[in-house]
């Protein structure tokens, strides 16, 4: 027998073993339990609740204010190097160009080829789209793409998101009906990493003082274009 | 600090100088104080948190009861999606297997994201062995690697520091005279830590779950070193427990509901990263190669037990918060990989029951850890069980005759009144205002800590009999 078989047969033997009258349960339905939603007002309460965990959000109502927020934020940092991700609002906002006329050091991930490590490295502020919102949590979700390096969200110190209206979840739980791979009528099959962002990176390893911005960005912001 | 560098037996001496040390009183007291608050914030944030947490113990409980299948699934999910799976039977298994990967692969330098399973396993003198160069990249984790020692928390590993011996252990290590505030330490560990993952050609993790239907990986970190350590180094392993496996990706969400409410209060962890696979086909970043490393070492033993309940633990830590006897002595004492109460369970079973023989009882079963744990395990019930295992290995010859005389008297209500005759007068004859400050023979024990109340001066059936005519 392999290695692998000896391993299974030895779990399977205790399963068995251990296996009481009533112990093997089948997998439990769910049913409501644990929904909390969004709330009357969805958009506030995100941003409520991300500001709870130290971020902040900004609903915006056409493209120009979407421009402005960011240039403010650029602004407040002095922020000359630029990354930004490819495709969704980005692109239809047609953010690249007019954050150039700005005379900014900008690159999207179309301009990175091959091996992006160092670039990514360097830059000042990563802009990025969002795949959905969760109401709930605070919580930017992210989905690995070629577009959409999981860089670009994790090694600036500063994260920006933009993302619509519509991608906004209520509760925790929708995210994940929309990954079911049996058992559901939506069949869609997880990226291979999905990320869930709930506010800038936090340690309290020292004395349980709250320090932001130890690895990942120690700002995030994110914009809700409401047009 | 032995007690902080090695894993030991020696519960009573690590935890008398746990408790003559003012400044890990100080911290353990602020740390525990500030997560139990959190954690019954969180709970009290959710309308039905109670259900939640049984429906996330019934998961578990039907994720064990048929865990081979869910360990096939996984398998299978997971080379669907180009990554490999490996089988470690042991501690040793699993290290010769993650050296070999790093060798096969020409790796030179690792990145690791916290893993107490990595921790069990102790991997990082294996790695060094094999000529790897390895990080801990969690801020906490890496002071404690500079430092020599071993985490004292499951979610705050460096508990036991203050910022002064933060910035002494940092100074040496670098170099460079740091200033102690946290800000600028945790920007210095920035700076170190981000060269570390420039150079990472290896990132090495746990894995808080697994799904076996897809084939996922959950880390959650607030730091976001889990995700660089993803994201960065060509080869990724992840070592996990083969009880983290669960079944459907829509049962993730009830234990992450749970995870961050339990061990901080956070609705979520800042970070849940959810890993499947490698990088696929035109991603810019990425492990190009992901390993997924399944770990028995003992586990399989207990799953056959009653103990098996203490597989479904997820590892917040909030037991160890809400543990009066945690809460004085921190997690050195402990000894073992696992500390506080699921620790006490863990230790005697992975490591040796024999061998541990004050972990059942560093426990005044008070229920406080069962009513703070996320999926509401039923520790207390463990460590009675435990003490009982005890008493089979090795009963005491003094127990022995001390039972025996015990059920002799309770047989006989002659000698019984007799016994409780003599007692009392024996008792009472030195209590003072109805306390006892001093006992004799076995007694003293008691005495030396706190005060006994006297005996009434009626016995229950005396004055049953006065009420009576």
């Amino acid at each position: 027998m392999s290695q692998r078989e000896v391993f299974l047969q030895r779990v399977k033997q205790a399963v068995v073993e251990g296996n009481r009258a009533g112990a093997a349960p089948p997998l439990p339905e769910r049913a409501g339990v644990g929904y909390q939603g969004g709330g009357p007002d969805p958009v506030s309460r995100f941003c409520q609740e991300l500001a709870a965990a130290g971020g902040k959000g900004y609903v915006a109502a056409d493209s120009d204010a979407v421009l402005h927020t960011i240039q403010s934020i650029l602004q407040a940092h002095n922020a000359r190097k630029i990354l930004l991700t490819c495709g969704g609002l980005i692109d239809r906002l047609d953010l690249p160009a007019r954050l150039r006329e700005l005379s900014l050091e900008v690159r999207t991930t179309d301009d990175v080829q091959s091996d992006p490590r160092e670039d990514f490295f360097s830059d000042d502020v990563g802009i990025t789209n969002v795949h959905r919102l969760i109401a709930e949590t605070g919580s930017v979700v992210l989905a690995s793409k070629p577009n959409e390096p999981r860089s670009a969200s994790l090694l600036p110190p500063v994260h920006i998101c933009l993302a619509d209206h519509s991608q906004l979840l209520s509760d925790l739980f929708d995210l994940f009906d929309i990954f079911a791979p049996t058992g559901s009528s939506i069949q869609s099959l997880p990226p291979s990493c999905l990320t869930l962002i709930t506010g800038p990176s936090k340690t309290g390893d020292i004395e349980l003082k709250l320090v932001t911005g130890v690895h990942g960005p120690g700002e995030i912001h994110v914009i809700i274009c409401d047009g | 600090m032995s007690y902080a560098q090695h894993e030991h037996h020696d519960f009573l001496g690590a935890s008398a100088q746990a408790l003559a040390d003012p400044t890990l009183q100080q911290a353990l007291t602020r740390l525990t104080d500030t997560l139990l608050a959190g954690n019954r914030r969180g709970y009290a944030a959710l309308a039905d948190s109670s259900e939640l947490r049984d429906h996330a113990k019934r998961i578990k409980e039907h994720s064990l009861a048929h865990l081979d299948q869910y360990l096939e699934q996984l398998e299978a999910s997971v080379l669907k999606f180009g990554g490999k799976v490996h089988w470690a039977a042991t501690a040793e298994d699993a290290r010769r297997i993650v050296v070999e990967i790093a060798k096969k692969a020409n790796c030179k330098h690792a990145v690791k994201s916290k893993s107490m399973t990595s921790e069990e396993i102790h991997l990082n003198p294996a790695l060094e062995q094999a000529g790897i160069e390895v990080t801990e990249t969690d801020f906490g984790e890496f002071i404690i690697q500079v430092a020599g020692e071993r985490p004292s928390h499951l979610v705050a590993p460096a508990v036991h520091h203050t910022r002064e011996s933060i910035a002494r252990v940092l100074s040496k290590h670098l170099g460079e005279q740091l200033a102690d505030d946290p800000k600028s330490l945790a920007m210095v560990g920035r700076r170190v830590l981000r060269e570390k993952f420039r150079q990472a050609d290896m990132g090495i993790t746990g894995a808080n779950f697994a799904v076996a239907e897809t084939g996922t990986i959950v880390l959650v970190t607030n730091e976001g070193n889990g995700r660089l350590t993803t994201t960065c180094p060509r080869v990724h392993v992840a070592i996990m427990g083969i009880e983290k496996v669960i079944p459907r990706f829509i049962d993730l969400p009830v234990f992450l509901k749970l995870l961050a409410r339990g061990a901080t209060g956070q609705t979520l962890s800042v970070y849940t990263t959810l890993i499947t696979g490698p990088r696929q086909p035109g991603e810019l970043d990425g492990a190009e190669e992901f390993h997924l490393v399944l770990l028995d070492n003992g586990r399989s033993k207990v799953l056959a037990t009653p103990f098996r309940e203490s597989l479904q633990c997820i590892r917040c830590g909030a037991c160890l918060n809400a543990c009066p006897v945690y809460r004085r002595i921190g997690g050195h004492a402990y000894g073992g990989v696992y500390s506080g109460p699921i620790g006490s369970i863990l230790t005697p079973l992975y490591d040796s029951v024999a061998a541990n023989p004050h972990l059942p009882h560093a426990s005044s079963l008070c229920g406080a850890c069962q009513a703070a744990c996320p999926v509401k395990i039923n520790i207390p019930h463990m460590l009675i069980g435990l003490r009982e295992l005890q008493h089979y290995h090795k009963p005491s010859r003094w127990e022995r005759w001390a039972y025996g005389l015990w059920s002799m008297v309770l047989c006989r209500p002659w000698a019984y009144r007799w016994a409780l005759w003599a007692a009392r007068l024996l008792l009472r004859r030195n209590a003072q205002n109805g306390w006892l400050s001093q006992m004799p023979g076995p007694g003293a024990e008691w005495t030396k800590v706190r005060d006994f109340p006297a005996p009434a001066a009626k016995s229950f059936r005396e004055r049953w009999k006065e009420l009576e005519s």
